[in-house]
């Protein structure tokens, strides 16, 4: 795999970070193949381009052949798709996930770079990968989003084919799908209605706004469970209204202005719900590390207490006990010619402290002996 | 009438482990299990199929192709179009024997089935050959460790399935991966309250402000879910035996395989350690 090292400046890692309202706005745009996720990039970007507020675009999409957009990091400088496929033996699937697995290993270098450039850019566009699940369903995904969440305002973008929504039914599971990662990812969400030069989103709206015009949208579709269709699109009336939905034309750009205006509201949300319980949490967490730092001091000094009044754990003591016995010396003297020798061979001082260890033995011994002790029961027996 | 399994789920959710399973577990118990591999990007998989898409058309046909370029989704989406476009050959594949038991193995992307209804034209042409179809939707139990994941799996789950529309079950997937806590902490999803699950403040611990906000549409999908059972996942233990015999007659039950035999429940009280010695053909 060949690897472009990305330049660490490991100094910024040690600046607090910079002030938070200066942080870029990380807007992570999802969507399923198709959508048209990269075009919407693209407008956004030549937009905010020409609005002399350039974004920072960072490419997660390891399989795309070439990126219409002037891109700053890129994922396929880092990890090559390709080669991947080919020395871990995967599809084309697999290698998607296992390279971008390969990349969230060094997203803390993406991060530094996306700080460093807090000065100079209001937003941070995270293009994913066209599978959308290989993003939602898999471990760097979550390690991705949280990460970022961690530390500056995220947003999610889910871009909807407005197109192929036309029917009820894929409107239905797009939604549906919708409503799943917003529970996965539990960050401000904006729906993105893409390709309204194609199809106006008006229908979309009403379908959301009056669940009677779905339903009969629905019915016209025949062949569908009308019952649970009815219930779902119900619950999926109580998810409009917690989610905010933007028409964008990632041709002609129309919506962009929209769009912004979502994405502000989005911060704000981000700020007030998320943020404070985040930080409430990390405290939680902190306090919880130093709980769990001081108890083991504790435990670590009452055990040293205790090893200090003992010296020899007992068991120690009656093993080297049971042990004589078991080589059939009697007397004491027995084993200090039989054990000692060796030692004193090698060295004087040793030997001398073996002996002084063996009085100490001794003494223990008697002490053990001399009171009912069960190391001594078998013995007797 | 004839039998099949439609396995589906996100990339790396177990689907193919799963097909090895079922046709070693179908050769123990002396029941021919035919495999057949849908995903034309397959590089690997451990069974025997029966019939294998990528003999019609391999993804790389289409990727490597001068003229069409595609990127790694464009070609499957490509090849699976290919596949309907010559339904008559996964037909004859097929053959026309009365009580074969097939197992579809399917790409993982979701796109197939909200987007591009691939997979409802598949069913669809299926069924039309006679077959009685469950979908076994596989997802990693890994993810499904807190009730906000447990919503969000139930969501991917509807949304896969309401495109489908044919009778599933949803399995759980390596079950025998997680550690002893995670295992105590999924058993609550396993046979959820649900409306304890989403009214409880709990919900999502790591965000109670957010929950706040969604918390009526928490209830609502709860609601949703109990009023029509929809959801209920069912642990697979790949390495062990009896939970693959479990989801095995679950499915039987579901597309009522053998209800015209006698009971076939013997069969799983004594599983013969014998190599299934039926002759599993390569040519159906």
């Amino acid at each position: 795999m060949a690897t472009a090292e990305v330049p660490v400046d490991e100094a910024v890692i040690d600046q607090p970070l910079l002030e938070r309202h200066k942080k870029p706005v990380c807007l992570i745009v999802l969507g399923m193949a198709g959508s048209g996720k990269t075009t919407f990039v693209q407008q956004l970007t030549s937009r905010l381009h020409a609005k002399n507020k350039p974004p920072y675009v960072i490419n997660l999409d390891p399989a795309c052949k070439e990126v219409p957009y002037p891109v700053n990091i890129d994922i396929r400088d880092t990890v090559n798709y390709k080669e991947v496929m080919k020395q871990y033996s995967l599809g084309p699937n697999g290698g998607i996930v296992t390279s971008l697995n390969l990349f969230a290993t060094k997203f803390d270098q993406l991060i530094t770079l996306v700080a460093k450039k807090s000065a100079d850019t209001d937003i941070a566009i995270f293009d994913t990968p066209g599978q959308i699940e290989v993003f939602t369903w898999s471990a760097s995904g979550t390690i991705i989003t949280e990460t970022l969440a961690a530390l500056f305002p995220t947003v999610v973008v889910y871009v909807i084919d407005t197109v192929r929504s036309v029917s009820p039914v894929t409107f239905m599971s797009n939604m549906l799908y919708a409503c799943s990662i917003l529970y996965k990812l539990r960050l401000p969400f904006i729906i993105v209605m893409n390709k309204i030069d194609v199809v106006k989103h008006d229908f979309a709206l009403e379908w959301m706004k009056d669940f009677d015009v779905f339903e009969k949208a629905v019915n016209g579709d025949e062949s569908y469970h009308a019952n649970l269709s009815r219930s779902l699109s119900m619950a999926l009336d109580e998810f409009y209204q917690d989610i905010t939905t933007v028409g964008f034309s990632a041709v002609t750009g129309e919506g962009f202005e929209a769009f912004l205006k979502a994405v502000d509201a989005a911060v704000v949300e981000y700020e007030t719900d998320y943020r404070p319980e985040h930080d409430r949490l990390q405290k939680l967490q902190a306090e919880e590390r130093t709980k769990e730092q001081n108890r083991q001091k504790q435990k670590f000094k009452s055990d040293f207490e205790k090893d200090n009044e003992r010296q020899i754990p007992s068991s120690q003591v009656s093993d080297i006990f049971l042990r004589h016995r078991a080589v059939g010396g009697e007397s004491s003297s027995d084993e200090e010619g039989q054990e000692g020798n060796p030692e004193d061979d090698d060295d004087e001082e040793d030997g001398a402290g073996y002996k002084s260890f063996h009085k100490y033995l001794e003494e223990q011994k008697k002490k053990q002996q001399s009171k009912p002790n069960k190391v001594n029961k078998p013995s007797s027996s | 009438m004839r039998y099949a399994q439609i396995v589906i789920g996100p990339a790396g959710s177990g689907k193919s482990t799963y097909c090895t399973e079922m046709q070693r577990h179908g050769e123990n118990t002396r029941r021919t299990i035919h495999i057949v591999n849908l995903d034309p990007a397959a590089e690997a998989f451990d069974y025997n199929p029966s019939i294998d898409i990528r003999d019609l058309i391999h993804v790389d046909d289409a990727m490597e192709d001068e003229e069409m370029h595609y990127g790694p989704n464009g070609a499957l989406v490509f090849c699976m179009e290919f596949l309907l476009d010559n339904m008559s050959w996964l037909e004859d594949q097929l053959g026309e024997d009365d009580d074969d038991y097939f197992i579809f193995d399917c790409p993982g992307q979701i796109e197939l089935f909200t987007h591009l209804n691939i997979m409802r034209r598949l069913v669809d042409a299926l069924q039309l050959c006679n077959f009685r179809l469950c979908a076994v939707f596989l997802l990693d139990s890994h993810f499904m460790l807190n009730s906000a994941s447990f919503i969000s799996a139930s969501m991917a789950a509807l949304s896969a399935i309401t495109c489908l529309e044919v009778t599933f079950i949803s399995v759980l997937s390596k079950i025998d991966l997680l550690s002893k806590n995670s295992k105590k902490q999924l058993e609550r999803y396993l046979e959820p309250d649900v409306t304890d699950l989403c009214a409880n403040n709990s919900l999502v611990l790591s965000n109670s402000k957010w929950n706040e906000k969604h918390q009526k549409l928490t209830e609502t999908i709860g609601r949703v879910l109990e009023d029509f059972s929809l959801i209920k996942f069912v642990p697979l233990n790949i390495r062990d035996e009896e939970s693959l015999a479990h989801i095995l007659l679950m499915v039987d039950n579901c597309i009522q395989f053998g209800e015209d035999k006698d009971v076939k429940v013997a069969e799983f009280d004594e599983p013969d350690e014998d190599e299934g010695d039926d002759g599993y053909g390569e040519e159906v």
